[in-house]
């Protein structure tokens, strides 16, 4: 027993000796990236927080957080594809099938395109809040600081809105989530559109405009942007007052100008042009693939024709967006190609080319192959193409239509003219100036903006903002009091422990 | 002088005699000669050892030993490995007596006092307490196959091997007594001792036993890293004494593909696809107006698949002294692929020296060296979008592979990633090179004859690096061909090199004591700690536009191009540190009772503050009923013995080194100006979790041991139950939150199963053979997902357009979850009439709607299959006859069901399965496959049991025959023995399932049995020859 009790000793002693040299063994700090403590202290670590705001928005196909795989849930899936300007495309009815039922109103809440929306959105709206929660305390010129906190709120409101004017009320976040708040109900459709003016607001105040900003920053958000997203937001409300102010001070600023070829304005010589007010900015950077963009966009591959064209034929524009063009409208050319046309470099567009017997397809998101031949990782993510988001013929309309709603008629003219003036481009025999008043200005008015908008993804919203669902897409399958929104995902219904209420109808 | 120098000597030689007279004064010496009991011959190496001292020697390559003890009444003990103990006391005799002890050593045929190697130490067979196995060096040796861990299959009970590709190189995923772990399930393999990251550079020849720990109390020792069972390798060494040996063994072999998939030919596609274009209101293609003309068309698999040979080489050598013993062993293996032949090669190189030395009766030391080199070339492989198979398998039959000027052609049917398979794998170049070093060095010290202290140290360095180039290409017909598939061609080479080391070391420290107490029975205690240390680090380099298209002259200084964006380069860290104490206690009454209990404490840097530590206790018992008077009675029965367990081991390998912290990445960028500047932007990805902690994984294990008939019939039987608690799961969190989840403690699932081992053997008669048989039942359960369970949904496949496996409470892991189908709408009238499917029309698939909710919805969805198996098992025997001996291994799997991904529903013109012809054409034609159209509105290929096949197959995985020359003509050579062999692998797979391989295994652990264009495993003939000298 004695014997049993040294030994112990022994041995117990070897090992505490032993233990006990290495006691910061285990502290392993990481070396590739940084964590939050030694982050978000100088001016650089805030410029960084920013441009990654600034990075979610070139996010097209989302990873699905929590289910895994890849969705794609571009804006023009739901501004033209819902709508009467395209029909869905593809290889068939098995490619995006849940995009093929909400075409026909019959899109459910299981699917992943309106997770994909939603995620993404939140994790915009997530880096901008962690972005405007440690800006503040960093010591750093205050001038910087201010644009960029602009800047934030801007992008922020910018996420705000995609996601009202899809979802109606959303839940509001405006600071980093705990976990025990992590189930939220979500707002009304006013309060979050308060949400979003108030941000914009704020932008406005802090943002240096266009003119102000140097060549090198060309892309970054500016007084116009905020402005501009301010008047849509009120447009939607139809608070006509208000839009028809902020409408003014744009169209008064001198900032914007309508470019001199339509045709021009979507090639890539053209982004950025005169008449440009917010782009989501994209180049072919290579290198990027599905699970990971860079800095390139999907939508070139994914509305260019299928077969020998190497792209996935979406976005096919209807014969009734077609029909819609006046005679000789410059535009329905430069807006989509018919067969018989030249598809850049790629060769003259026929049917057998595509192998697909769609008669039309997308010009404005269309890339040569020389501008896109990308070396590295897939070329599909490589598309050059900027999202034209908010252009200044948008504006020019859109007063047109606070000014019709105010009263204002002459002003709604002028505006409307003014488009279409651009447009005939100096030849005088087509699409003469619209003269008359009352509802047939209105018609005219939306006449111009499917003309002038089209293939953009705004049809859509547009036909719900104007409260014409049931009229244009009543045969279509479109119900009134339903379809104005699209539900919202039941994975989120679901996670948040029945806090989120589901739209009606779905 | 010299009168000094005497009287030194003298001192000397009078000190020493004093000194020694004690031991002379009482000296005897003994000696004699050890033989084998039946066949006479002489034993060499056997170790003759006084007990309780440090006295001992080993039998000279006579048999013959002679050794001096120093008391009056010595107890002499005398073993070696495979032969029964003998423990002889010599009664008090005169000192001038010599004694003469010849001992006879009797075959331990049960193998009951085998000493099996457990973790940190080695226990005899008759008292392990926990569920072990092992497996020896012959049935490792007996399968030739690069991935030694394929020789474990179906060995043992409780053990399933799965391939994840038949790719030569590819890894293989084993699961010990189920799947337990969403994260990660792969027993820990430990090398001598050694924890050890894969044991890919070892040839099979080089080892010599591997156990297998199934239970946590005998993988406790393994604490946080035991949790999914342990894998002990032991390789060759040299015994003392022994004469030197040398081993070589060499085969080659020829593999071809054992399965075509039955899919249409070029006159069915046309008919197909004719009717298919025309139900969508298509008109036809102008190409397949006259299918009859189009006959067989292109057989694609036949011209991706090829006759590929195989080929060993392997030497050992061992011997060994009075004090020192040396191993030294080689191998050269070579095999390319079934598809790709040389695209798809694997050549490995390993060279490996053991030794050890003994410094005195109370130290010794030894040495491990291992170096690797392996070279793979690989193909992109269980993907649906630009992997060979599935290019192959889809692919249109009208298409050929070449066209008469001997270019490559293109389909002019099919576009997106479905391209020439031929053209992919001549353009492939994607090379892999490994250089590794695994090294050990340990010594040991016996403080007291009963207390010894040992310490290994270990090194293991990994240098990898893989170079992948992507030549240009174009199958298109001239210059810049309109026609041509934007896959089939490839404008600017690109140049992608990455390097990768791995550093490793770990150091461990052990104490062992040994105690017979005296009223017989024994105590034994280890305790231990060891620090291990992993570091990880890479640099990428990626360029393009290379001055040639040569491969040869692929490196990155040869591109030409210079714009800024063209070269990329990227390199990064990431270590782990581990830490641990542990402490085990064996404990023997007698021959009947022997208990185990075990403790270990685990640090790891991975984890949180707050839960850095664990600690992983066990406790094992069993009960011999050998010696009881019932037992006894009944001379039929040799063996019997009960034994339980419990035990907590952890499971820390799938967390990532930083998961418990949220980093901040650059990278996020975006670009300004119209010069298009890229700009960095940085944030968190992730949130953190600072609870972060181990998974633990609780088992019990009830099991008994019998041998009857004097050992020749063996049977093991075990009933287990394991919980896996705090297991890893990123579960979902609301979107509202922003960031990806980390992954949080809070899942948790549950195995349990029978296993089966029975196995005969009869080595008396001149005919001698061995019949042996496994089977495992395997159950397994998620019983926990965190706070509100929400499942997980796994497995995109691109086909179906949805996820395929889900993860939910009460169900298997990674089951099959869809729409079941109800047979297929007749009439259009009966379409419309169903108003839960509004896009039907006749010939469409009728689903079932589970809720009746009026619609067809994600609520409808419910099992369709689960790929876990019912049981699995294996069978071998083994007949010798003179010098011929026959083996054969069959091997199977029940129940296991598998999604068949290959085909690409979401492209219309893809070839199928010749199970289309069936398709609906009219009413009354089938009820069981939709009409073929290119337009899907009722999304008739969504995911549902249309898809699920019945994957249970029934192996004969080895076939053998060999004829050992007699001693006399291998002597004239200078060989002690000489054997040649043919043998057939995967001669025969009886299975119902339609694709090229049922043995599917998992991608992750949540996409389990999903056929995505597996690469198959081949069919090997082949013959070879084992030589000794």
């Amino acid at each position: 027993m004695k014997q049993i009790i040294t030994y112990s000793s022994i041995i117990f002693a070897l090992i505490i000796s032993l233990v006990s040299c290495k006691k910061d063994f285990l502290d392993i700090n990481p070396l590739v990236g940084s964590t939050e403590a030694n982050f978000y202290q100088n001016e650089d670590d805030a410029i960084s927080a920013t441009i990654a705001c600034y990075n979610n928005l070139q996010q097209e196909v989302s990873p699905l957080q929590g289910l895994g795989g890849l969705a794609p849930h571009f804006r023009w899936y739901f501004g033209d594809v819902v709508s009467d300007d395209t029909d869905k495309g593809g290889s068939g009815d098995g490619d995006e099938p849940d995009l093929l039922k909400f075409e026909s109103f019959q899109g459910t809440s299981d699917s992943k395109l309106v997770l994909g929306e939603w995620q993404t959105a939140y994790k915009g709206i997530a880096y901008c809040n962690i972005a405007l929660e440690n800006i503040p305390g960093i010591d750093m010129d205050s001038d910087t600081k201010v644009m960029l906190l602009g800047e934030i709120r801007f992008i922020r409101a910018y996420w705000y809105f995609n996601l009202t004017t899809m979802f109606g009320g959303v839940p509001i976040i405006d600071q980093l989530l705990a976990p025990s708040e992590y189930q939220q109900a979500k707002s009304t459709a006013e309060q979050t559109w308060s949400f979003i003016e108030e941000d914009l607001s704020q932008a406005m105040l802090s943002l240096p405009s266009r003119s102000e900003r140097p060549l090198s920053e060309t892309g970054r958000a500016n007084w116009g942007a905020a402005a501009s997203l301010l008047l849509k937001s009120y447009v939607y409300q139809e608070k006509w007052v208000d839009a028809m102010a902020v409408a003014d001070e744009i169209y008064n600023s001198g900032e914007y100008f309508l470019d001199l070829n339509y045709a021009n304005i979507f090639t890539s010589l053209g982004e950025n042009g005169s008449g440009s007010i917010w782009e989501i900015q994209y180049m072919n950077g290579s290198g990027g693939n599905w699970g990971n963009q860079l800095e390139g966009t999907f939508t070139n591959v994914f509305q260019r024709a299928r077969g020998q064209f190497g792209g996935y034929g979406f976005n096919i524009p209807t014969q009734n967006l077609v029909d819609e063009f006046e005679d000789g409208d410059p535009r329905l050319s430069a807006s989509i190609f018919q067969v018989g046309d030249l598809m850049g470099d790629r060769g003259p567009f026929t049917l057998e080319a595509t192998g697909m017997p769609h008669l039309y397809y997308c010009k404005k998101y269309f890339n040569t192959a020389a501008e896109e031949s990308a070396s590295l990782g897939d070329p599909n993510p490589n598309g050059l193409a900027n999202d034209r988001v908010i252009r200044y013929a948008d504006v020019l309309l859109l007063r047109a239509e606070a000014a019709y709603h105010t009263g204002a008629t002459g002003v709604a003219l002028e505006m409307i003219n003014e488009v279409r003036s651009r447009a005939r481009g100096g030849d005088l025999a087509i699409l003469p100036d619209v003269t008359a008043g009352g509802p047939y200005l209105l018609e005219a008015i939306y006449h111009e903006r499917r003309v002038e908008l089209g293939l953009e993804g705004h049809r859509f919203f547009d036909i719900v903002r104007q409260n014409r669902g049931q009229q244009i897409l009543g045969d279509e399958g479109f119900m009134s009091g339903i379809h104005e929104l699209f539900p919202i995902p039941l994975a989120e219904i679901s996670l948040s422990g029945g806090l989120l209420i589901q739209n009606p109808g779905y | 002088m010299t009168q000094l120098k005497m009287i030194n000597k003298l001192f000397i030689v009078f000190f020493f005699f004093c000194f020694s007279s004690q031991i002379i004064g009482q000296n005897i010496t003994i000696s004699g000669v050890v033989k084998d009991l039946i066949s006479g011959e002489s034993i060499p190496g056997v170790t003759v050892l006084e007990k309780n001292t440090y006295n001992g020697v080993f039998t000279d390559f006579n048999g013959n030993y002679s050794i001096t003890t120093s008391s009056t009444s010595p107890v002499l003990l005398f073993s070696f490995i495979g032969y029964i103990k003998q423990e002889i006391t010599i009664e008090s005799a005169s000192s001038t007596e010599s004694k003469v002890i010849n001992i006879n050593f009797k075959l331990d045929v049960a193998g009951l006092e085998e000493a099996v190697v457990m973790g940190y130490g080695n226990q005899e067979r008759s008292k392990i307490s926990g569920s072990v196995a092992t497996i020896g060096t012959k049935e490792i040796t007996s399968l030739p196959v690069l991935r030694t861990e394929q020789a474990l299959q179906g060995r043992t009970s409780g053990v399933q091997v799965s391939q994840n590709s038949g790719q030569p190189g590819s890894t293989q995923s084993i699961r010990i007594r189920g799947t337990g772990s969403l994260n990660n399930s792969e027993p820990l393999f430990v090398v001598d001792g050694i924890p050890s990251f894969g044991i890919d550079y070892l040839n099979a020849s080089d080892i010599e036993s591997i156990t297998v720990l199934k239970d946590a109390a005998s993988a406790a020792i393994y604490g946080a890293r035991g949790g999914n069972g342990v894998i002990l390798v032991t390789t060759k060494k040299g015994r003392k004494n022994q004469k030197a040996q040398i081993q070589y063994d060499t085969y080659y072999g020829m593999q071809e593909p054992s399965k075509y998939m039955s899919l249409l030919n070029a006159e069915e596609y046309a008919i197909l696809m004719n009717e298919s274009r025309s139900a969508a209101g298509y008109p036809p293609y102008s190409d397949l107006l006259s299918p009859e003309d189009l006959g067989e068309g292109t057989h694609w698999q036949k011209e991706i698949f090829e006759r590929a040979p195989i080929m060993n080489h392997a030497f050992n050598f061992t011997t060994g002294t009075e004090s020192s013993s040396t191993a030294v062993g080689g191998s050269y293996f070579v095999q390319d692929g079934i598809i790709g032949g040389e695209k798809s090669q694997f050549e490995r190189y390993t060279f490996r020296i053991s030794s050890t030395q003994d410094g005195s009766d109370r130290f010794r030391m030894g040495q491990n060296i291992n170096f690797t080199n392996l070279n793979r070339n690989a193909l992109g492989e269980n993907n649906e979008f630009a992997t060979p198979v599935v290019r192959a398998l889809n692919m249109d039959p009208v298409t050929p592979v070449t066209r008469p000027d001997g270019s490559f052609a293109y389909s002019n049917f099919i576009d997106s990633d479905i391209a020439n398979p031929a053209n992919q794998i001549a353009n492939t170049f994607d090379n892999w090179t490994t250089n590794r070093f695994v090294g050990s060095a340990f010594a040991e010290y016996d403080i007291l004859h009963n207390l010894s202290y040992k310490s290994t140290f270990s090194a293991d360095l990994s240098l990898g690096s893989q170079k992948i180039f992507m030549p240009t290409f174009d199958l298109g017909i001239g210059y810049n061909d309109p026609n041509r598939p934007a896959y089939e061609w490839r404008e600017t080479n690109v140049l992608i090199q990455v390097e990768n080391k791995y550093t490793n070391w770990q150091w461990e420290n052990l104490v062992s004591y040994d105690q017979d107490l005296e009223n017989g029975n024994k105590l034994g205690i280890i305790a231990g700690y060891s620090a291990l240390y992993n570091e990880y680090s890479n640099l990428v380099g990626v360029r393009d536009s290379l001055a040639t298209n040569d491969p040869d002259q692929a490196f990155l200084n040869n591109s030409i191009n210079s714009a800024e964006q063209a070269p990329q380069s990227s390199g990064g860290i990431s270590q782990s540190a581990f830490l641990s104490t542990f402490i085990r206690t064996n404990y023997e009454i007698g021959d009947q009772w022997s208990f185990s209990g075990t403790v270990r404490r685990d640090g790891s840097s991975k984890f949180g503050e707050n839960n850095r530590y664990g600690v992983f206790p066990s406790f094992s018992a069993a009960f011999n009923l050998t010696e009881l008077p019932w037992v006894i009675e009944k001379d039929w029965i040799e063996f019997v013995k009960l034994r339980g367990s419990w035990g907590r081991n952890g499971n820390a390998d799938g967390i990532g080194n930083f998961d418990y912290t949220s980093i901040i990445y650059n990278g996020l960028n975006y670009t300004f100006g119209t010069d298009q500047q890229i700009v960095n932007g940085a944030g968190p990805v992730n949130t953190s979790n600072p609870d972060l902690k181990w998974e633990t994984v609780e088992q019990t294990n009830v099991g008994v041991d019998i041998d009857l008939f004097q050992g020749k019939l063996n049977m093991v039987c075990d009933y287990f139950v394991k919980n896996t608690n705090d297991m890893l799961a990123v579960v979902p969190v609301p979107g509202v939150v922003g960031f990806n989840p980390s992954a949080t403690n809070v899942a948790s699932a549950k195995n349990s199963g029978i296993e089966l081992e029975v196995s005969y053997k009869n080595y008396d008669n001149p005919i001698n053979y061995s019949l042996g048989g496994n089977i495992s039942f395997i159950k397994n359960e998620v019983t926990g997902l965190g706070e509100g369970g929400q499942p997980i949904s796994s497995g995109n496949v691109f086909g179906a357009g949805d996820f395929v496996s889900y993860t939910e409470i009460g169900m298997p892991i990674a089951y099959f979850y869809g729409y079941e189908t109800g047979g297929i709408f007749q009439t259009n009238d009966e379409a419309e009439a169903n108003t839960s499917q509004p896009n039907a029309q006749a010939g469409d698939v009728i689903f079932v709607d589970q809720n009746a909710d009026g619609m067809i919805d994600g609520e409808d969805k419910v099992m369709i299959g689960n790929p876990h198996p019912d049981f699995t098992y294996a069978m071998n025997c083994e007949v010798k006859y003179k010098g011929f001996d026959l083996s054969v291994f069959l091997q199977g799997s029940q129940g296991n069901d598998i999604y068949n991904g290959v085909f690409r529903y979401d492209l219309n013109t893809t070839n199928l399965p010749i199970s289309a012809l069936e398709r609906w054409t009219g009413e009354g034609s089938t009820n069981e496959y939709p009409r073929i159209s290119h337009s899907d509105p009722n999304q008739n290929n969504r995911v549902s049991d249309r898809f699920v096949e019945d994957g249970s197959y029934f192996r004969i995985k080895n076939l053998q025959i060999g004829y050992t020359l007699n001693n006399t003509t291998s002597k004239k050579i200078g060989a002690s023995s000489l054997r040649i062999y043919l043998s057939a692998q995967n001669l025969l797979t009886l299975t119902n399932y339609s694709g090229l391989d049922p043995e599917i295994g998992s991608r992750g652990t949540l996409e389990i049995s999903i056929d995505r264009g597996f690469y198959p495993s081949p069919r090997i003939f082949m013959g070879g020859l084992n030589v000794s000298f």
